[in-house]
Parts: C-alpha cells; structure tokens; sequence
C-alpha cells in the first residue's frame, strides 16, 4: 500500500509529489497525460494544439461561448502557460478569508510558503532591453493615458532569446527546459532521484474509507486498482470536481462543482502599418499594475498567440479573414482579463461523467469587461492604429473553482487542513480549491498552497 | 472558408486536408463522429444551404438560446479543423507552393539544447 497517491502533476501536484517523496514517503504520481520531456514536445501549433489539451484542443462551456485551454500531459497546464509568477496581494486574500473564515489565507502568512517555493524555481523580470515592438507600443500608449503598467516576472532561465530564439513556441511545451513549468522544477528533479510516476493513467473513481483510500482508474485502457492510506487530488479545477463528482461525493458536499471562475479573457488586435512581429524573442514582458484597474476588477495583459489560435479568435470566413490573417506580422494584441465572480459558475457532470461547465457572465464581470475593452481600445488608438479587430469568443485559461476551502461543509468542500470535509484521508490544494478568482496569475499561489500542505502532511 | 485569394492557395488546391487526422485524430470520438456525420450530409446540399449554415454559425454569437448553441460549437469546431490544417505549415504530396503560414509571414526560430 502506497502512503501517497497525488492524481494530477500541475503546479500543485508536480510540488507535493516532489515534497512527500522528498521526504521519504511511499508515492506514485498518476497523470492522465502522455510524458512529454523537453525534445519530445509536439513541434506545430496544430500538433501540440491538438496532442497537449484535454479535448484536442476543443473544449467549451455548455453555452460555447468560451473555449477552456487545459493541458494534458505530465506538467499540466504549466506546460502551456506562461509561467507568469505574481503572489497574490491583500485584495485577493481579504476576500478568499472574508469568504472561507480561513485564517492562514493572507499575504504574512503565506510569505514563507511563497519564499520557499519561488527558491525552487527560476525566476526572471523582464526589464526594457528585453522588449520588443508589441511592448514598446503598449508601454509607450500606457505612459501617454496615464496607466501604470510593470514588467513581468516569469519562471525561465536562459532561453536563448538574445541568440534569436522564439519564445512563442514554448506555448507548446519549452523545447529547452528554459521555461519553469511543474515539469522542470519538480517532476524531473523528483524523478531523477525515483519517484514513481505513471503517466496515461486516468483516475477513474475513489472510494474512501477509515483507514485508506481505493483508487479506481486505467492505465492504456487496462484497468487499475491502486491501495493508498491517503490521496491528493491535484487534478485542476475541472479535472479535480469532475473525479469527485463522479466519485459520488456530491450527496454529502453540497458546495461541489459550486464557485468556478476563469478570469474570462477578451483579445483586441491592433492593425499597424509597420510590422510588429509579436510572435518573434520574449513575446510576453509587460503588463498593467494600475491601482485603478485593480480596483474595477480587470488585467491588461500584452500577449499574442501563433496563427490558429488568431484565427479562431476573429469572426470572419473566407477571403475577408484571409485577408485579416495576412496582416499577422502587422497586429498587436492586448487582452484584458476580468476578475469574475464565482456565482455565475458551476462544473457538474451528465450521466455519463462528462463535464459540463456552466459559466455565464454576471452584470458585474460584463462591467468589468466593457470597461478593459474600452480601455484597450484608447491604447490602440494613442498607439496610432490603424484598425482594430475584435473576437466574438473569449477563453478560459485559469481555471479555478469547484472544491472551495472553507470552515463551513455547506458551502466549501475541503477544510483548512486542506481535507475533504468528513474524509480525512483525501487532500487538495490545486486551484478547484480557489474561493474566489483573484485577478492575479494562479499558477504560483497554486504551488504555494501546495507546499504549505504537503509541509503538514509531512508533520503529520 | 477558405479559397484562393491572391498569393494565398485554396484549402483544396494547397492539400493540406491530407492532415486532417493529425487535428481529428486527438479529438473525442464521439465529438467526431458527429462531426464527421454532419458534414458527409452537407457535402450534398446545394451552395445556398451552405451559404445558410455559415450564416447562421456566423449570427449565432449574437443570439442566446434555442439552436445558437449548437451553431457556435459548430463554429468552433468546423473553423478548428478548416484552419487548424490550413496555417499547420503542411501541405499536400502534389502541391508545390508556399503554406498558407509562409505566405503570411510566419516563422519561429527554435535554439534547442
């Protein structure tokens, strides 16, 4: 019998397998994906679009009105994003507190978590050198409008980039291990010194009881029994309600698959007459951090995507969107990324254990919203370009929600010690247990938690 | 969705639907096979029925209910594949022309260690 199973190798799971097995326990970490490693990464959008996400890279709410972009491989969604890493600030905290009466959810509080797991990773800010057309453009917009913005702060070392390399392309997996995904900062080094990691492995069913946990899943489409005394759940937002959903734990926890957020993500493109090549060196270095947009619950980010992923954005067929896509290397992109309330939200399943997602746009996020976009749209214009295309859709890539951490069974699902309510032998700490969305990149606060769990585990 | 436009090859003419399994392939099978069914019908209706559907793919994101679901994953889906092959960089075994991603400017250097 294993003393650990932790289901899910993301942020959150790749830090507690890492940590537990560190410190001695009995462990396997099952991952629904394939294990791709670093010269192994699908080469084409069309590849990795359609090899690395849950879905082939289709995957919508019931409305289809958002597309959700959620890996699936050994690294998580960690493989795929940025690797933005921002702590979350006291808006964030006071809320989650205010709403889950947990008191350990502050920014003192969490510092020595946060110091620890930014010590296992390497962290980079961009600083003016390092950028390029597309965030000379929005910076030089920004200081003209008054808005605040800063460089960022990303998980990566020695990318190349001055050497001509093309950081855009790691959005299909880092062909270098430059980029600190869960992958290159605790998966690998765990399994360098032998943990035991079984990947293709889908975690079908848990069964808890008194003294140990069954788990229930297939390995290459064989069917597995795995024997555990405990489990950590670490298999995202979705990934994560949807097992318990299917688990049948919904009947005692009433909060399950409640509170889902996605900082819903609108993209403006800005047409110029001079090429911008915003897929060419560092492609994301700035952003906003206007105390202002803070307060009206938005994000500016200064991003951009290969052509696929801008072509499913615009609205168009035909030769007018041949036409659009022909101005590629002329287009800027800003999106803005709204801090959503999790009411409008929930993750359940059908009959067969599909996912549905329900996710509609409150009052307030259209709000929050309009005002981003009206405000990219004055960036674009102070910029001097000369069209501006908008998209019909808008994407969810942080995903967060469905197992809120709070004191009260009725309206959270996992307790302060990170367990499910009534079952002490099941723990999460990845972002399903998310109060609330935070406005703030999700993916280091993820970790963090996971490191202060895995810490008491190991107490324990 | 996609013809010939200028420099830019049709989506039949450049080939690249050879790859469509590279796109398909990974996608659920039942998402698919439904896929696969709808337009095997389409594939027989005259242009007008077709001018419809795009139409309507296209309205759907300004309506809320009633088939507009269906329509937008429609869009989703059929624009996933169509442009998904179309700017992979593939091209078809008889066609010799630049890809629709050259011919838009786009490349990335890759420094591998």
């Amino acid at each position: 019998m294993y003393d650990f199973v932790v289901v899910g190798s993301g942020s959150s799971g790749g830090t507690v397998a890492h940590n537990l097995h560190e410190a001695g326990a009995k462990i396997v970490l099952l991952e629904a994906g394939k294990f791709f490693r670093k010269d192994t990464f699908p080469k084409t959008e069309m590849d990795y679009s359609a090899q690395l996400f849950w879905g082939g890279g289709l995957e919508f709410d019931s409305q289809a009105r958002t597309a959700f972009l959620r890996a699936k491989c050994v690294g998580g969604t960690t493989i795929v994003n940025q690797c933005l890493m921002d702590r979350f600030d006291d808006v964030a905290f006071d809320d989650w507190k205010q709403r889950s009466g947990v008191d350990f959810l502050s920014v003192a509080k969490m510092l020595p978590f946060y110091e620890k797991i930014e010590a296992k990773m390497k962290l980079h800010t961009f600083e003016k050198e390092e950028t390029k057309r597309n965030a000379q453009l929005f910076t030089a917009a920004c200081d003209k409008l008054g808005h605040k913005w800063k460089y960022l702060r990303r998980g990566m070392s020695d990318c190349k980039v001055e050497e001509g390399n093309d950081c855009i392309g790691c959005l299909g997996g880092c062909f270098r291990d430059s980029k600190q995904s869960s992958l290159v900062y605790s998966v690998q080094v765990a399994e360098q010194k032998g943990l035991e990691i079984r990947a293709e492995f889908e975690v079908e069913k848990i069964e808890h009881f008194a003294d140990h946990v069954l788990i229930h899943g297939f390995q290459n489409k064989i069917k597995q029994e795995i024997k555990t005394k405990k489990v950590v759940i670490a298999a995202g937002s979705f990934g994560t309600t949807q097992l318990m959903l299917k688990s049948g734990f919904k009947a005692k926890l009433p909060a399950l698959g409640k509170g889902f957020c996605q900082h819903p993500q609108f993209m403006l493109f800005g047409v110029f007459d001079i090429p911008v090549d915003a897929h060419k060196a560092n492609f994301q270095t700035v952003g906003s951090d206007d105390p202002n947009f803070r307060k009206q619950g938005f994000k500016l980010e200064n991003v951009f995507a290969q052509p696929i992923s801008v072509g499913m954005l615009f609205r168009t067929y035909g030769k007018q969107h041949q036409d659009i896509m022909k101005k590629y290397r002329y287009m800027s992109c800003i999106e803005v990324a709204v801090r959503d309330q999790p009411e409008g939200g929930e993750i359940s399943i059908d009959k067969k254990g599909k996912l549905i997602v329900t996710k509609t746009l409150t009052e307030q996020d259209k709000r929050r919203r309009d005002t981003g976009l009206a405000t990219i749209k004055n960036i674009f214009s102070a910029q001097g370009a000369k069209e501006v295309v908008d998209s019909p859709f808008y994407f969810g890539l942080h995903l967060m929600g469905g197992c809120s951490i709070g004191v009260d069974e009725q309206k959270s699902v996992v307790n302060p010690q990170f367990q499910v309510h009534g079952h002490k032998n099941i723990y999460i700490a990845d972002t399903s247990i998310y109060p609330s969305a935070p406005g703030i990149n999700p993916s280091l606060t993820a970790a963090t938690l996971s490191q202060k769990m895995s810490e008491e585990l190991i107490k324990s | 969705m996609a013809p010939e436009n200028g420099e830019l090859p049709s989506y039949s003419v450049c080939g690249c639907i050879e790859h469509v399994d590279d796109v398909a392939g990974y996608a659920p099978e039942n998402d698919i096979k439904d896929l696969g069914m709808l337009l095997s019908i389409l594939s027989f209706m005259p242009d007008f029925v077709l001018q419809w559907f795009v139409k309507a793919m296209n309205d759907s994101h300004q309506k809320n209910g009633g088939l507009s679901d269906l329509f937008r994953m429609l869009d989703f889906g059929i624009k996933g594949i169509i442009l998904g092959t179309y700017y992979s960089g593939k091209t078809g075994k008889n066609y010799n022309g630049k890809s629709p991603l050259e011919l838009i400017g786009f490349s990335i250097n890759r420094i591998e260690s």
